[in-house]
């Protein structure tokens, strides 16, 4: 699936977002704009103590992802942490209020 | 800008304080600095308080203003500032800028939290404040979390090791037996830190500071008031602050913080010494690869190495750079709002030659309080000027 993120209508540039003006020329005008939902593992750690808007799920796994696009964000893996390693490339698979969960690409 | 000295000290111990109110920890710490000062109280000229979720977890606001009242200080401007866990340094950061200004004379800065009455529940969601919560909270990321991330990747690049981290826990730990005001020092071993439950991988519970109550309070004053003081001053050579991504994706690297590496940097050159010249340092361990990192962003310890410093114990009293004397906040205690004026109050006391871990001959030493996700930092400098 395609992620949701900001590309700025005046220089192009992309931003995860939300946010209020573009943050590399300042502008306003920020469209949304969807990018492929593929990319690889930055880090990740199992979250076993949650806040509370959590707390029925933990453990779970929560990783900084790279996108294909440069954009880092943060978001959820899907399933136990064994066997992951640093540039695993990951898929988004879905989203629940905002936040992507990412499984890993069978190759 | 005026040279600035620090001339009066206090401290509430780290801890548990239930039954007296926010306000009184903090008129506490500040009644103190005033007092062994031998300055006039009713010559301060400006008050800062720092603290971060007063609002949320006590019910009371206003707090700059109720403390000055409590204290008797005339009617001066009163300022809260709140940065996360930085709260304390920058209120620390505004009063030497209103001394080193020639706005005043005297200013007093207080940093309190109150934190320990309130259940895990409701203290996690107000630390969870200081997150960017449109984009890293969703993910039910936690700032031990954020740590998580951080040593997986440090121990990927460098090959930091359980037994390198663990090194910190013991020293911060021991360090904090000998310090009367910690709120948790003790005899841990690596066997027992590996026995204590996961918070979130690779982190364990002693991998953690405690939430904690608890004030403290410094009285700055300009050099050229140095001859009215009742206690032997020290100089804050520098004090920067600067600002990082608010973002946990918005670090381009996770295993440093840009924040601390420019604080530092600015630190350096408004003292014009370098980081070989610091005897110690009091730097902000919330959790064990906390120390670590800052190690490394402070230029103290080569990039890559503060595992190894850590582990052959050249981060103890008595090594090649002492780190977290005090115990730090992992055995300390961490008071949100009080802990970067705790880490000047520890400071100011091994600079008097008068630290309960006393780091031998120490002429200069280095502060670092770093809040939110790295979004906020502060660095100061101080130096004896009896030697």
């Amino acid at each position: 699936m395609h992620i949701k993120a900001l590309r700025c209508d005046a220089c192009g540039t992309l931003d995860p977002g939300p946010r209020d003006l573009c943050a590399a020329c300042q502008s306003p005008n920020l469209s949304l704009a969807e990018v492929p939902g593929d990319g690889t593992l930055v880090s990740w750690t199992t979250i076993r103590r949650a806040p509370t808007r959590f707390k029925g799920q933990a453990p779970y796994v929560v990783a900084v992802v790279k996108l294909a696009s440069g954009l880092l964000i943060t978001g959820r893996i899907e399933g136990s942490p064994e066997q992951l390693r640093p540039d695993l490339p990951v898929r988004a698979i879905s989203e629940t209020d905002s936040a992507y969960t990412f499984a890993r690409c069978t190759p | 800008m005026r040279q600035v000295l620090i001339a009066g000290i206090g401290s509430t111990p780290f801890g548990r304080h239930g039954e007296i109110a926010i306000q009184s920890l903090a008129i506490r710490a500040a009644d103190t600095a005033i007092r062994e000062s031998g300055i006039d109280r009713k010559e301060v000229g400006a008050l800062y308080l720092g603290n971060f979720v007063s609002g949320p977890l006590t019910g009371q606001e206003v707090l700059a203003g109720l403390v000055a009242d409590g204290l008797g200080l005339g009617q001066i401007p009163c300022t809260k500032v709140e940065g996360a866990c930085a709260s304390g340094g920058i209120a620390f950061r505004h009063a030497y800028l209103a001394v080193a200004s020639g706005m005043c004379d005297v200013a007093l800065a207080v940093g309190v939290e109150k934190m320990t009455h309130a259940d895990t529940a409701t203290a996690t969601a107000a630390l969870n404040c200081a997150m960017d919560n449109r984009s890293d909270g969703i993910s039910g990321l936690t700032f031990p979390g954020l740590f998580g991330l951080a040593w997986q990747i440090h121990a990927e690049r460098y090959g930091t090791n359980r037994e390198q981290v663990s090194a910190v826990v013991t020293k911060n730990k021991a360090n904090g037996l000998l310090n009367p005001l910690a709120q948790m020092g003790a005899t841990v071993g690596a066997d027992q830190i590996l026995q204590s439950p996961l918070i979130c991988d690779p982190l364990r519970l002693y991998d953690c500071c405690p939430t904690s109550d608890g004030a403290a309070a410094l009285l700055l004053v300009a050099a050229d008031r140095r001859s009215e003081l009742a206690t032997t001053p020290i100089s804050v050579m520098a004090s920067a602050q600067t600002r990082g991504s608010a973002r946990i994706a918005g670090h381009p690297d996770l295993c440093t913080f840009e924040a601390t590496v420019m604080a530092a940097k600015a630190a350096y050159a408004q003292a014009g010494i370098s980081a070989k010249d610091v005897d110690f340092v009091e730097l902000h361990d919330c959790f064990s690869i906390a120390e670590i990192i800052d190690t490394e962003d402070l230029g103290i310890v080569p990039r890559g190495h503060g595992g190894g410093y850590a582990f052959e114990g050249r981060t103890k009293v008595g090594g090649d750079i002492p780190v977290n004397p005090s115990g730090g906040l992992l055995s300390k205690g961490h008071p949100v709002g009080a802990t970067g004026l705790g880490q000047i109050y520890e400071s100011v006391l091994q600079l008097r030659g008068q630290h309960p871990n006393q780091v031998r001959d120490a002429a200069i030493g280095l502060t670092h309080n770093l809040g939110g996700t790295g979004v906020a930092c502060t660095v100061n400098i101080l130096k004896r000027t009896d030697a």
